[in-house]
């Protein structure tokens, strides 16, 4: 059991020495003299104050629920066991909103007022002095800043007070008998002692300002009371000494930066690859670099004029210059081929990742471009490829490679599609014109030699390519400028008068025309070209009785390299076609929708897992093939055609299409000249309703299909019958180029037998002598055996077995309760927040109701103040007038009885 | 009855006005139809005026204008002449009493004969005429039945089993007889309970005899028209011909059901097309299977037709398997049947999803024998290489749930061998699909010891949707099972759609594009300057084909 509460004190007050053995009267003397009483004093009532609040069970509150087993909570006894001090805390929040509510309070409805901003006023951490001290510096340095040049007083080291010419010194000998020390009492102390204990608070610029109070004073003795005049002694050193400093790191500065000027010629020159001219005036400028920039700029008038000169010079040779030059020179050429080398296997790389369906390195880059995926350096990067695909070499003799990152300008790309020289048309002087206006529009200072070879690319090659058969003349009629059209209609309109072979000129005179850096609005407007192009694909291949193929491959390119920057418009457009043809004519496709998926298959990635285009046009192609009706010889062609694209799809990625093998098997049975066994294999048989067998068995000679095939029947019955014999052809040699693609498929022994029995039928009736079945019988013959070499049982579940479901509780060694263990991240961390939210908001009510009950508790006691006075106010009134009307009553006794008196 | 009645009156009005509108351009035939109608009025009228005038009766007959052929009858004709004979009828001068005189028994045979002859006509209307004129007859004809049935006490046997059955054959037998047939399911078999049941009656007679395919059309289609089958408890309340006439066997469900039962398998024992056994199959469960008391009897036609194969086959499951569970039938090698179903055509059919529900019910025990069901997952997984897309989105998750219900089918799926001289050996020389896809008795093809190489080879399918669903058999099976269901429906339009969507939105992202332009497409372009070498993504095109 703990001792009684009062001998707990006692013990407590002869510990901290309050109570004690009586001092004798010399002892207390003593101390009374040297000031030891005093700070006795002070120790004791500090020391009281202590017991007090130790011995006040009231003060303190306990936790409300004490840490119950010390092993659960380890870090609870710390925070918990302490309990809080809520009237301390109550009494703070009370002193807080006095400060702040109290004169909120007062100052409502009221207007105006002053504001004082003379610096530190309210700043509360701040002694008088600082705010001297820093209202004197700020002062001063305004005045440095403004006239530091003509300031005449700045040679002064201060500015003196005099009186009748005499100067009047506050230090040394005082002639003043103003008698500073004595006149400062307790108070100045008090905050003498109290800037000194702030001062190593502040930062550390003030540190020199404690040297100067150390200085004087000196440890150990006791506080020297500075006098104002010392004071602000300090104050003027401090500032000369944060001058003196400014002045020195100003100088530091200009200091380094003349060095840094001086190497520029040097840096210049090595930019450009020149031997840096010999340095004459080192030695003159070695003797200025101490000296303050400004004289020693004025000492070298002459000098610093000829440096002006040279610089106008330089500057107006840098506007000469090629930009970005330095840059592309330092690679030699054989890093750029490995630069291009390494971009191309990076592309590559991605693709095959899309091909397996991984996420690219830089999807989610590629994600964010998609909101602005015009995005200009995004295009830049992309227009580079295209340089690249068109197989331009980059050799040091290509000025094109010059034009590098910085000017990536699709403007030059778009010559380099004019460089396609399938067509004749920059040739041509006007278009030539054109062209030069065009890119001196966009850059003026574009030397002479550069539009040279931007449209000498043209220039040569223009007659070479003899194949497409543009006659220059043809080209001649066409004019120079085009409306971008905003439908198809305008653009058949637009080329209704013009061969077909010129319609690609006319495309890129629009391209050139609306590029996207001549005008705003073109970026769209040629997005808006590019579905058109797409439409008119199609429509060139249906229309025209014998598609110029030359002007839909050089549109086709037109529209590939749109892609590059319009992909969505163009995979919106070919999306478009395929939807009309999924819903109108799903099994009989016409030669248009064959050119779109050809045109499919080199603007898009058609090996990748997904695609926005090319996995609709996967699933198109197979509809046509798994489903349609064969009648004529002609659907068997564009079928073959569409197998074609097939094989040409997946030659990268090697996918199985089993429609294909369906396809393929079921028109080699009805094209061979005598039934095949009826039990193949798996594949559906589709009997065609007339036959389309071989009849003759004389020997026909194969050929290879044209285009023509799928669009118009053959005449007469030897053509019909050569077209037959080339169908065999094209569907084995379909095969065997299949059976190269998905050699690696497990299931190939299954999928290829039926091939090769049909086959097999085959080339027995042509008896050996039609050479592609027999070759790809051959191949197929032996990728059947190297399959069967490969085959293996499958061991597909190899994966790590699954664990057992548990019911053991997760237990976490050395749990603390404050720490998350959420494995879900977000979670947790939402979780963080909404308990912050909680507590912040539980804090912020609690506020507000204290707020408003003290509001009330003020309002109350201002009401109670202002009854008091009213009551106060009343009651003098009545006892004003009571005493008022007690003497006139007592005069009136008195009259009264004066008058009985007489009678 | 309203109907008859209206639609006489609806015929009197159109011929009225046919005859009241004069048209100028025909004047003259317009003037010979109205002398035509005012005579047959003055006709008709005097016949009901007197006796002596039976004779015009005959007159009338012979305006009928069928005698050589019925294809364009006297409507009007027919219209008076039925309502002289309602009259007559319902005056009672049909009905001879055994007292009457010796000359009216001759009057009453007379009209009798002369009856028969109308009756005769009608038919022959009815047979040969245009669709309206069909209906007319028919309607007329209908209403003699009743008038007669009403006001002859006794003639209702001779009447449904004699004239009714005239017009039941005129009506199957009716050239270009649709309207006529679904005028009279609609107006007549569907409306009048009795109607209904003398139908079937006399169907049943008539299909007894072979006939042809076109008229056992005809007899399917009025068969399954009459869908609603009475319930058990049925009160039958709407009839054609007055209530004191209605025998008691007319009031029983069970004899209306035993009459369309024979109906129904007179037609099955009759020479059917293949389509028509297809059609026939396909209503099976729903429109004839509930009219059979014993359902039993359909078992051979049934059996036979899962004989026949093909589709035939897949259609017949359903009937069957309705039989096997719920009449206890029993099918020998029914699972062999089964397998030998699963054909090259029948993941391209269009009742795939058909089957695939009730090969899922089949296969659904888990007590079948392992090899059975390797053997069906092994079949199918061949088929799925020559399969549409649409159908291994079905054939992988139908069989991750056989995976699932008969683990030991896993094997399949992995396979480590443990006898180390085969390991060798199939190191050194590869090894052969062990399963036997030629042998017809599914537990004996070794499918058990085979892999699933097809479906293995179908993970690298050309749409992504189809290999993601194809990779399902090779990650771990945690999911209990696949909802079949959700798998069934799918076709190549659905998938376009999916991925291509019904009206244009702008693409979430932006299309990846091949980033090299190839210099070739479809001309030789610039192939000199590559060396004559042609290379490029489009190269496999150009060595094919000349553009």
């Amino acid at each position: 059991m703990p001792p009684s509460q009062l001998k707990q004190l006692k013990a407590s007050l002869r510990d901290t020495g309050v109570i004690g053995p009586q001092q004798s009267k010399k002892q207390k003397r003593q101390n009374a003299k040297t000031g030891a009483a005093a700070q006795n004093r002070n120790q004791r009532n500090a020391a009281l104050q202590a017991i007090r609040d130790r011995f006040n069970p009231f003060e303190i509150k306990a936790p409300s629920n004490r840490s119950k087993f010390e092993s659960t909570t380890r870090d609870g006894g710390s925070t918990a066991a302490k309990g809080f001090r809520p009237g301390v805390t109550k009494s703070l929040g009370e002193e807080r909103r006095r400060a702040t509510l109290l004169e909120e309070m007062k100052g409502r409805n009221k207007v105006g007022g002053l504001v004082d901003r003379r610096f530190g006023e309210n700043d509360p951490t701040m002694t008088p002095e600082e705010r001297a001290a820093e209202r004197f510096a700020r002062e001063s340095q305004k005045k440095m800043r403004k006239e530091s040049m003509f300031n005449l007083e700045d040679e002064e080291d201060e500015f003196q007070l005099t009186h009748m010419g005499q100067s009047l010194t506050l230090d040394g000998k005082t002639l003043d008998d103003f008698d500073a020390d004595g006149l400062d009492g307790d108070e100045s102390d008090d905050e003498a002692s109290r800037k000194r204990k702030r001062v190593p608070a502040e930062d550390g610029e003030d540190e020199d300002f404690i040297d100067y109070g150390a200085e004087g004073e000196g440890e150990d003795q006791p506080e020297r009371k500075k006098s104002k005049a010392e004071v602000m002694k300090e104050v003027i050193a401090k500032s000369k000494f944060h001058k003196h400093e400014r002045q020195q790191a100003k100088e530091d500065d200009d200091d380094l930066r003349d060095e840094l000027d001086k190497e520029l010629p040097d840096l210049f020159d090595a930019l450009r690859g020149m031997k840096a001219p010999p340095k004459e005036k080192e030695p003159a400028q070695q003797d200025l670099a101490d000296m303050n920039p400004e004289r020693a700029a004025m000492m070298q008038e002459p000098e610093k004029k000829d440096a002006e000169k040279e610089y106008d010079q330089r500057l107006k040779q840098f506007t000469f210059d090629k930009r970005s030059q330095p840059t592309d020179r330092t690679k030699t050429e054989e890093e750029k081929i490995e630069e291009e080398a390494e971009r191309l296997k990076k592309l590559e790389e991605d693709r095959v990742k899309r091909m397996r369906g991984e996420k690219v390195s830089d999807e989610e880059e590629e994600e964010d471009d998609d909101k602005d995926s015009f995005f200009a350096g995004d295009e830049s990067e992309e227009e580079e490829d295209d340089a690249m695909a068109f197989g331009l070499p980059t050799s040091s003799q290509q000025p094109r490679a010059d034009m590098g990152v910085e000017d990536e300008d699709d403007f030059v790309i778009d010559d380099d599609l004019v460089e396609t020289r399938s067509n004749v048309s920059l040739s041509l002087d006007g278009s030539d014109m054109e062209e030069e206006e065009l890119s001196d529009d966009e850059e003026p200072n574009v030397p002479e030699q550069e539009d040279e070879q931007i449209n000498g690319m043209t220039l040569p090659t223009s007659t070479a390519e003899t194949s497409v058969g543009i006659s220059q003349s043809s080209s001649g009629k066409l004019a120079f400028t085009y409306p971008c059209p905003a439908d198809h209609d305008e653009f058949l309109e637009l080329i209704k008068n013009v061969p077909t072979q010129d319609v690609p000129t006319i495309v890129q005179r629009i391209r050139a025309l609306h590029h996207p850096r001549l005008k705003p609005g073109n970026k769209d407007k040629l997005g808006k070209f590019a579905e058109i192009l797409v439409e008119h694909i199609a429509y060139m291949a249906d229309e025209t009785e014998q598609p110029s193929f030359a002007a839909i491959e050089n549109i086709l390119r037109h529209i590939h390299s749109l892609a590059k920057s319009h992909a969505i418009n163009v995979a919106t457009a070919f999306r478009a076609r395929l939807r009309e043809i999924s819903k109108e004519r799903p099994l009989n496709l016409i030669p248009g929708d064959l050119v779109v998926l050809t045109g499919i298959s080199t603007i898009f990635p058609t090996s990748d897992h997904f695609h926005a285009v090319s996995t609709p046009a996967h699933l198109c192609i197979a509809r046509y093939l798994g489903q349609c009706n064969v009648t004529t010889l002609t659907d068997l062609a564009s079928g073959a055609f569409a197998a074609s694209l097939i094989v040409q799809y997946q030659a990268v990625s090697k996918r199985y299409m089993p429609e294909f093998i369906n396809y393929v098997l079921n028109a080699l049975c009805n094209l061979s000249p005598t039934q095949v066994a009826t039990d193949i294999g798996a594949f559906p048989p589709r009997r065609t309703a007339e036959s389309l067998r071989l009849t003759s068995s004389k020997k026909i000679a194969s050929r290879k299909l044209q285009f023509n095939d799928v669009i118009n029947a053959p005449t007469d019955p030897k053509a019909e019958e050569e077209l037959k014999m080339s169908l065999v052809a094209t569907f084995a040699s379909l095969l065997s180029s299949s059976s190269d693609i998905w050699a690696e498929k497990s299931a190939f022994i299954e999928i290829f037998t039926p091939a090769q029995t049909v086959l097999q039928h085959l080339n027995q009736s042509f008896k050996n002598k039609v050479l592609p079945v027999k070759s790809s019988l051959d191949k197929i013959t032996t990728h059947i055996s190297e399959s069967r070499l490969a085959r293996r049982p499958l061991f597909l579940h190899d994966h790590r077995p699954l664990a057992i479901k548990s019911a053991i509780p997760k237990f976490e060694e050395n749990f603390n309760p404050d720490k998350h263990y959420d494995p879900d991240r977000e979670r947790a961390e939402t979780n963080r927040l909404k308990k912050e939210y909680k507590r912040e908001k539980k804090g912020a009510m609690r506020e507000l109701r204290k707020d408003a009950s003290f509001v009330a508790r003020e309002k109350l006691r201002e009401k109670k103040e202002r009854d008091t006075e009213y009551e106060k106010k009343y009651k003098k009134l009545i006892a004003e007038i009571q005493s008022e009307e007690g003497r006139a009553a007592n005069d009136y006794e008195r009259a009264k009885r004066a008058r009985q008196g007489k009678h | 009855m309203p109907g008859i009645s209206e639609l006489s009156s609806s015929k009197k009005r159109k011929s009225a006005k046919n005859g009241g509108a004069p048209s100028k351009r025909r004047a003259v035939a317009e003037d010979n139809f109205a002398e035509t109608l005012s005579k047959i009025q003055e006709l008709e009228n005097q016949i009901a005026e007197s006796r002596k005038y039976y004779n015009n009766i005959a007159t009338l007959i012979s305006m009928l204008n069928v005698e050589p052929s019925a294809k364009e009858p006297e409507l009007a004709v027919a219209v008076s002449l039925c309502r002289v004979f309602t009259r007559l009828i319902a005056a009672g001068n049909f009905t001879e009493s055994n007292r009457a005189a010796e000359n009216e028994k001759i009057v009453v045979a007379w009209l009798k004969e002369r009856c028969l002859e109308y009756q005769r006509a009608l038919m022959a209307i009815m047979r040969e005429a245009d669709p309206s004129s069909q209906v007319t007859a028919l309607t007329l004809a209908m209403r003699l039945v009743k008038e007669r049935i009403t006001h002859i006490p006794g003639a209702d046997n001779s009447i449904w089993s004699s004239f009714f059955r005239e017009i039941v054959e005129a009506v199957v037998e009716a050239t270009n007889g649709q309207e006529l047939q679904s005028e009279f399911v609609t107006k007549f078999v569907k409306e009048f309970e009795d109607v209904r049941y003398f139908t079937f009656t006399r169907l049943a007679e008539y299909a007894n005899v072979r006939r042809s395919h076109e008229t056992l059309d005809s007899l399917i289609s009025i068969l399954s028209a009459c869908e609603d089958v009475p319930a058990d408890n049925h009160e039958f309340e709407t009839f054609f011909v007055p209530r004191e006439t209605i025998t008691k066997q007319l009031k029983s469900v069970n004899s209306h059901k035993k009459r369309a039962q024979e109906a129904w398998l007179a037609i099955l024992r009759n020479n059917l097309s293949q389509a028509q056994r297809k059609s026939l199959l396909r209503i099976m469960v729903h429109n004839i299977e509930p009219w059979f008391s014993r359902p039993e009897l359909l078992m051979d036609f049934l059996t036979d037709s899962y004989n026949v194969g093909g589709a035939t086959s897949l259609l017949a499951l359903s009937g069957l398997f309705y039989l096997i569970q719920e009449k206890n039938l029993d099918y020998p090698q029914f699972y062999t049947k089964l397998y030998s179903l699963l054909d090259a055509d029948l993941l391209h059919s269009k009742h795939r999803s058909r089957f695939f529900r009730l090969l899922n019910t089949f296969l659904a025990s888990t007590h079948l024998p392992v090899t059975l069901v390797a053997s069906f997952i092994k079949r199918l997984s061949r088929l799925a290489l020559n399969a549409p897309p649409s159908a291994i989105v079905v054939i992988v998750p139908f069989m991750y749930n056989l995976f699932k219900s008969h683990p030991t089918c896993t094997f399949m799926m992995h396979r480590t061998i443990r006898d180390k001289r085969f390991a060798a050996e199939v190191e050194k020389e590869g090894m052969d699909d062990p399963f036997d896809a030629e042998e017809s008795d599914p537990t004996r093809t070794n499918a058990i010891e085979s892999s699933l190489w097809e479906i293995e080879t179908l993970q690298s399918h050309y749409h992504p949707n189809v290999a993601a669903i194809a990779r399902i058999i090779s990650e771990q099976f945690t999911k209990q099972a696949y909802n079949l269901e959700d798998f069934l429906d799918h076709t190549y339009q659905g998938m376009v759609e999916s991925d291509l969507g019904t009206g244009e939105r702008p693409l979430r992202k932006t299309p990846v594009v091949e980033y090299q332009i190839p210099k070739r497409i479809f001309t030789d372009r610039l192939l000199e300057e590559d060396g004559g070498v042609d290379s490029g993504p489009a190269v496999f095109m150009r060595g094919l084909w000349d553009f």
